[in-house]
């Protein structure tokens, strides 16, 4: 019987992948798919997933090599029918419609938390897990060296609100990598979308957070929102975190189908696209209304509950040219200092502002 | 008891003379069975003895003409000394006591036969038990051989038969490991099926580099591909370079030393772009060397692993430094141990692994490529090993 080279060698599909992807990164992204599909999919799956050690271990009795990982994923005879028509849907979505391989695969690491993604929600960005982890560290640090409380009276958890928690990435992040009991903390959204996946999120990686985390339903441009913000936490909130909504509507206009068709535009412009070009064209307005909210409340106060050590806010942005504005808001809305830290390409990512001089 | 006299005597007679000018045995070693202390070995361990001699004689005399720091030197010096000429002396006796009952044994008095035959024994099992002493004390204990390694395998010449024996030499490692009960993780792989044309794993376990680091070297590969239809022999490479793994202990990275890339498609990152490109390269830039890793799907992750082969890397440079001054001094004993010379070769038409630094042949190909008899090839290089070690001693 004649053999089919598309059934048996997934070099078809690296090359229909390499036509969008270059070569580096189609070998890369079928790779992950293929662990995927072994993972997930068919009679295959069950044998590595389940009994894997059993299956190693009767390939050592037969005294045959174990495969490794990679050398199993990529060992295309071992695909099932099953197996196979699901990656070649995958790289036709991949290429014709530009999906974006998280929304294929499901799911994006983001520091210990493995966090599910749909379309719209905003897929989390290697730039937001940096900071996050980054600004993690540096709260870590201050919780471990923090005065000894008093005896009978612990010290009260950092309460820390996630604007924009979309997928709930950094509400998550922030829960799993911090020590037990560091903060709590909320994250709001205006979509419901978002809010039903960060819920999923926070039941998925249970195991890995380390502190109480909730999630509310709130849109932050109405006028009663800090109101509703301060009734979730009468004792106060002690942060804002956020990753507002900062490409601009001309910038939008420009960006890969990737983006473009597939996640929510309310999670990347900060403003309905009809006004924006007018109101907003530089795409800071909802960095802008953070700095309003935190002072609505009374985040840059100095002598509020926790250490003026800690920032008070702290904000994802667009690159060097919001840096400014950013910074610029944040004073005028009675922040003493701002701080700007890089992303690993060296670019501005992200601006804190602190109630201290 | 005259004999004993006798004997005590003979052997003072013997330590008079014992420092010559030519490498030579000691008279008796010869009947003290297999040794791994060669005529030059047993000069150097003479020279030392001597120098061990001079000291005890220096420190038993007039101490105040010693300033207080000599006096401290001249201390340490003795005791480092007595590590080795205290067993050697002991060695020594056993020879000369070797070459008495030697005698003895042919004497016609059937008790004193008995009496020599058991003596001998037990001068053998002491003279044993001096060698080994002599050894651990003279070895240098490099605290590398701990640690665990990280094992980089690239395909050399040969093309995709290349790349197959390099996908073996790989799984040949990952069997060995995981019969030791090693930890064995990925950091990265470029493969195609069963052809591998480089990978970096991560060995955990204790003492995991002591052994693997005699891997490193070019392995040469000699069989009929299953592609070749003629039925020709054909031979390939793949080279091997084992680094201990470093901890934070062994070395510090400052963070001002590194230059961090990302291979973003557009300049603007952010939520402008979703790019699945997750490769990190890191450049350490006092010593130029460069680390990249694209294996994983979290940037955070290949950044991580980067810097683990980044440590491994600096590691063993400083490494290397350290242990070249006593390499030059082996070298110059025992011929020079080239990096780039083949060091291993697989030829499986005659079911034969030949590892060239010891020209030791193993008739098991199978058993090698397994994992299962590896270990016997390690065995002999790790024999050469220490015996270069001993002789790079003085």
């Amino acid at each position: 019987m004649p053999r089919s080279p598309a059934n048996n060698t997934l070099a078809p599909l690296l090359r229909q992948l390499a036509g969008k992807l270059g070569d580096r990164q189609a070998a890369s992204e079928l790779r992950w798919m293929a662990a995927h599909v072994r993972k997930t999919l068919g009679d295959t799956a069950a044998r590595t997933e389940h009994s894997g050690a059993q299956y190693r271990r009767a390939r050592l009795w037969r005294d045959q090599p174990a495969p490794s990982t990679e050398e199993a994923d990529l060992d295309a005879r071992r695909f099932s029918s099953v197996q196979w028509a699901w990656l070649r849907q995958a790289v036709a979505d991949r290429v014709e419609k530009h999906k974006p391989l998280q929304y294929i695969l499901g799911s994006q690491p983001f520091g210990k938390t493995e966090i599910g993604v749909r379309s719209p929600v905003l897929i989390p960005r290697p730039e937001t897990e940096e900071w996050v982890l980054r600004l993690a560290e540096s709260l870590a640090a201050h919780h471990a060296a923090r005065p000894p409380p008093p005896p009978g009276a612990p010290s009260p958890p950092l309460s820390i609100l996630d604007a924009c928690t979309g997928s709930g990435c950094v509400a998550l992040g922030l829960a799993s990598e911090l020590p037990p009991g560091a903060a709590r903390i909320a994250g709001v959204d205006v979509s419901a979308d978002a809010l039903a996946l960060a819920l999923s999120n926070q039941t998925r990686n249970a195991a890995v957070l380390n502190n109480e985390v909730e999630f509310h339903q709130i849109d932050l441009l109405a006028a009663d929102t800090a109101s509703r913000l301060e009734a979730l936490r009468p004792g106060g909130w002690d942060m804002i975190v956020a990753n507002p909504p900062y490409v601009t509507p001309a910038e939008y206009r420009g960006l890969d189908a990737d983006v473009r068709d597939w996640e929510d535009v309310r999670a990347l412009v900060p403003m309905p696209l009809r006004v924006a070009d007018e109101l907003d064209p530089s795409g800071v307005s909802f960095i802008e209304r953070l700095a309003v909210l935190a002072r609505a409340l009374r985040l840059a106060r100095e002598g509020a509950l926790a250490s003026p050590a800690l920032p008070r806010l702290v904000v994802e942005i667009g690159g060097a040219k919001q840096t400014e504005p950013a910074r610029q808001a944040m004073h005028d809305n009675g922040f003493g200092r701002t701080e700007v830290w890089k992303d690993m390409a060296g670019t501005d990512r992200a601006v804190l502002g602190y109630a201290e001089k | 008891m005259i004999r004993a006299l006798q004997l005590c005597a003979r052997r003072q007679r013997w330590y008079a003379t014992a420092v010559r000018a030519r490498p030579t045995l000691p008279a008796g070693s010869e009947l003290a069975g297999k040794s791994h202390l060669t005529a030059p070995i047993h000069d150097k361990l003479r020279v030392l003895q001597e120098k061990h001699g001079n000291l005890s004689q220096q420190l038993s005399g007039d101490l105040s003409v010693l300033g207080r720091e000599e006096l401290a030197r001249l201390s340490k010096e003795l005791s480092d000394t007595a590590r080795v000429a205290e067993p050697y002396g002991r060695l020594l006796q056993l020879y000369a006591d070797l070459v008495e009952l030697q005698q003895l044994m042919g004497d016609e008095d059937a008790k004193l036969r008995v009496f020599a035959q058991e003596e001998r024994e037990l001068a053998l099992a002491g003279a044993a038990e001096c060698e080994r002493e002599i050894i651990a004390a003279l070895l240098p204990k490099d605290s590398a051989e701990d640690a665990g390694a990280i094992v980089e395998i690239r395909a050399g010449t040969g093309g995709d038969e290349a790349a197959l024996f390099c996908g073996s030499l790989l799984r040949m490692y990952e069997r060995f490991a995981q019969l030791r009960r090693w930890k064995l993780e990925t950091i990265a792989m470029d493969s195609d099926g069963d052809k591998v044309s480089g990978a970096v794993v991560k060995v955990s376990g204790r003492g995991v580099f002591g052994v693997l680091m005699f891997e490193s070297g070019v392995h040469r590969v000699q069989r009929i591909p299953a592609t070749e239809t003629m039925g020709r022999t054909h031979t390939s490479t793949a080279t091997v370079a084992v680094l201990p793994q470093a901890t934070d202990v062994h070395i510090t990275v400052r963070e001002s030393d590194l230059r961090i890339d990302v291979f973003r498609a557009s300049g603007k990152g952010g939520q402008h772009v979703n790019t699945t490109d997750s490769a990190v390269r890191i450049t350490h830039i006092p010593t130029g060397t460069v680390v990249e890793n694209q294996q994983e799907r979290s940037q955070i992750q290949n950044k991580e692993k980067a810097m683990q082969v980044l440590r491994a890397r600096l590691y063993e440079r400083e490494r290397q430094k350290l242990a070249n001054e006593r390499r030059a001094d082996r070298n110059r004993l025992i011929g020079s141990g080239d990096r780039s010379e083949k060091c291993r070769t697989y030829n499986y038409p005659q079911n034969r692994v030949t590892d060239h630094r010891v020209n030791f042949s193993l008739y098991n190909i199978e058993g090698v490529m397994q994992g299962t008899a590896l270990q016997q090839v390690i065995d002999q290089l790790r024999i050469q090993h220490d015996l270069d070690e001993l002789a790079s001693m003085g």
